[in-house]
């Protein structure tokens, strides 16, 4: 769909054509699923989410800034939903901002670098992805999945713009963590007790 | 930060890799990347990470659900909620009408305002009996648990902790009994306190002793927490007692309310009496200006009431005489050939009351035999239960709406029914202990008072916590506040045919009880060391 397209289709979705909602849908469905199935770990959550966030996006269509390209949009909206969904479950996590902090400073070792370069089975990154902490695997996702900006990702969590480098490098220990032998133990201690 | 031969730190690596340098330090960076192979190394494999990383999460690794084949429908109107939304405010309208109206307006009737409503609410909830063996391990598990929530309120931020006390010292001052500050004498026993015959209190009196003796006069109310109170002075107020024994000896001009195990009453009292007693004397000289309600186990009745006797008494023995009308429930009534009663006599129970000939009543007695166990024939009972779970699910929801992370954390709790349940049995005794010996010794009547009232919404909220957690265990564990209202619904609804059940039921409704009072202590806990760590951490750095 061109661009042009887009924007024809969005206005008719405006003016409350059903099909050109559905248009839209088909478009766009499978990205959110895939995002929502990212964040959310169970299926259901994930299926759910996806048509809340729908439902939402429809409520919420006239204030896409048409500027923009509509899928970064979709994402923002998606995130939004997901981190609500994620924080009503775990309100406390909001807390870890203090310890974000708590990085090495030395590089990583020569078999780490080589662990890092080596290839790994999508299925193992996103089962070990899916027992990381809520906050470090929405970063992961917002970050490699939706493209976000380091500004946009700092606005979704609620954190400032200068610890997403950080958040980010800290999801990424505890993604090797999770994936590397023995990698459970040493996430739970990055987690809140 | 990067020299020449100072290498950049890992951050600074996947800044520089994600273009999220400024221009200043990424020209720098890109200089030292030049001439350093470590540091290149480093962002090689950084750069291979990210890349792994996207393909995994990109990958279209399994077809969107069926389910989401087609656009969302707008929501229709959802008539079960409608329904649902119905009954509960009927259930809350029914619940207010049937008892607490009634209860409110039966007690303003025995001379109680509004604010000692409350009052009498903590002392009907804090019966138990023989507590007076339980009182030492009481004690010490009172002592640890305040020591903990001390704890816990100071560790919190300061301004978390300025709002808790606020709201607390809001509900004391909205909850105070007759404010003990200013016009009134409080004397701690040392252990004992004894009031002097011949000496005279011009205000209110508190007495906190292990053992009392008040043969002086009070002129105002005499408030007292002893393990013995004998009074053989005379009170011109009330007397408002928490003791193991009490005896009255002296003229009592106002009302006389007393928590205790025993209760004698020897003299005249002016006003009303309100106990709550394993064992009640009204001695055949005594008399009662007012009326007489009573919750006992065992009741011997020989004096003189002017008013209405309400007894809820197992054994109530009457041998004196009631001038208003008598209304008893119990097991067993047994009215003597001395016993006189003007008015009408209504008795619930479970056995014929024993009549002897010589007793004078002014009408025939009214006899209501309670069936054990509820009448499963009657129409009434089932919309009981239906309103009850009304009741309990807007209750529910409403929680789930103001506290939704305690909620879920408390349901989540319940999937470890055993240790719950432990530490539910631990705390159904416990809290109440608590709260008692917070009136008496530390944070006063109205903090005290508040707490047991939490208390008592705790308790109540057990069932939402199990019935949500079952719920979730039917319908599966879906997002949203919907399927969150449909498990509370189904769950409640399964507990309460459960608790319908004869002989299973009572036995289910307490293990819920224990089951979620321990499950919500155990999120409390956890929040509390939570708190605890974040100020230590807080405070390391
Ligand atoms: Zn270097």
């Amino acid at each position: 769909m061109s661009e042009a397209d887009l924007a024809r289709v969005l206005a008719q979705v405006r003016a409350g054509d059903p099909a050109a909602w559905g248009e839209i849908y088909r478009r766009y469905a499978q990205a959110i699923y895939r995002f929502c199935r990212r964040v959310l770990p169970a299926r259901e959550d994930a299926e759910d989410a996806t048509s809340e966030i729908f439902m939402k996006v429809q409520r919420k269509l006239g204030t896409y800034d048409s500027s923009r390209p509509f899928l970064a949009w979709l994402y923002k909206v998606a995130s939004n939903h997901c981190w609500d969904t994620l924080r009503r479950r775990h309100i406390r996590q909001d807390r870890e901002t203090g310890d974000l902090e708590k990085l090495p400073l030395e590089h990583p070792g020569p078999s780490q670098l080589d662990w890092m370069e080596a290839e790994h089975a999508g299925k193992e990154v996103r089962a070990a992805l899916a027992r990381l902490p809520d906050r470090a695997r929405m970063a992961l996702v917002l970050r490699y999945f939706a493209e976000m900006s380091y500004e946009e990702i700092a606005e979704t969590l609620g954190v400032r713009r200068q610890f997403v480098g950080v958040l980010l490098l800290r999801a990424r220990h505890q993604l090797r963590d999770a994936l590397g032998p023995g990698g459970a133990h040493a996430i739970s201690t990055g987690r809140r007790a | 930060m990067s020299s020449a031969n100072d290498h950049f730190d890992e951050v600074t690596g996947l800044l520089y890799l994600e273009g999220q340098l400024d221009a200043g330090h990424a020209r720098e960076a890109g200089t030292h990347l030049a001439s350093c192979e470590t540091c290149s190394r480093l962002l090689h494999a950084l750069g291979k990470e990210s890349v792994w990383l996207r393909e995994a999460l990109v990958a279209q690794d399994e077809p969107v659900p069926a389910r989401l084949a087609a656009p969302p429908e707008r929501a229709a109107t959802q008539w079960g909620w409608m329904a649902a939304f119905g009954l509960a405010a009927v259930g809350a309208y029914t619940l207010w009408t049937g008892y607490v109206q009634p209860g409110i307006a039966q007690a303003e009737q025995a001379g109680f305002t509004q604010r000692n409503l409350l009052t009498m609410l903590f002392f009907s909830g804090a019966f138990w009996k023989g507590w007076d063996a339980m009182r030492s391990s009481m004690e010490f598990l009172a002592a640890v648990t305040l020591g903990l929530v001390a704890i816990w309120l100071l560790r919190k931020q300061w301004r978390h902790f300025v709002a808790i006390a606020a709201v607390m010292a809001a509900l004391a001052l909205a909850l105070a009994l007759p404010a003990p500050a200013g016009a009134a004498e409080v004397k701690h026993g040392n252990p004992n306190y004894t009031l002097a015959a011949g000496q005279e209190i011009k205000t209110d009196l508190i007495v906190a002793a292990t053992r009392t003796h008040i043969d002086g006069d009070v002129d105002g109310d005499l408030i007292v927490f002893s393990s013995s109170v004998t009074v053989n002075g005379h009170v011109k107020g009330d007397i408002l007692g928490f003791a193991q024994e009490l005896i009255v000896n002296g003229p009592v001009d106002g009302n006389l309310r007393t928590f205790s195990q025993s209760l004698a009453i020897n003299r005249a009292v002016g006003k009303n009496v309100l106990s709550w007693a394993q064992q009640f004397d009204l001695d055949a000289k005594a008399t009662v200006g007012g009326s007489v309600n009573l919750f006992a186990q065992n009741a011997d009745f020989d004096g003189q009431v002017g008013g209405d006797l309400m007894a809820f008494a197992q054994v109530l023995d009457l041998n004196g005489s009631i001038g208003g009308n008598a209304q008893v429930r119990g097991q067993r009534l047994v009215i003597g050939s001395q016993a006189e009663i003007k008015g009408t006599t209504q008795y619930h129970g479970r056995q014929q009351p024993e009549v002897s000939p010589g007793a004078k009543l002014g009408s025939p007695i009214e006899v209501t035999m309670v069936r054990r166990g509820p009448n499963y024939t009657r129409f009434r009972y089932y919309l009981h239960r239906i309103l009850a779970w009304g009741a309990s699910f807007l209750f529910g929801l409403v929680l789930l709406l103001i506290a939704p992370a305690l909620y879920s954390d408390v349901v989540a709790r319940c999937n470890r029914p055993l240790p719950a349940i432990g530490l539910g049995i631990l705390l159904l005794v416990g809290l109440p202990a608590v709260a008692f010996l917070a009136c008496i010794t530390i944070v006063g009547l109205g903090l005290g008072i508040a707490s047991f009232l939490l208390y008592l919404v705790a308790l109540y909220s057990t069932q939402v916590f199990v019935g949500s957690w079952l719920g979730e265990k039917l319908l599966g564990a879906g997002q949203g506040i919907g399927p969150a209202m449909a498990r509370l619904a189904l769950g409640l609804a399964v507990l309460r045919v459960l608790s319908m059940l004869p002989f299973v039921g009572p036995l289910a409704d307490f293990v819920i009880l224990l089951w979620g009072l321990g499950a919500l202590a155990l999120v409390f806990y956890k929040t509390m060391r939570a708190a605890a760590s974040t100020s230590a951490a807080t405070a390391a750095a």
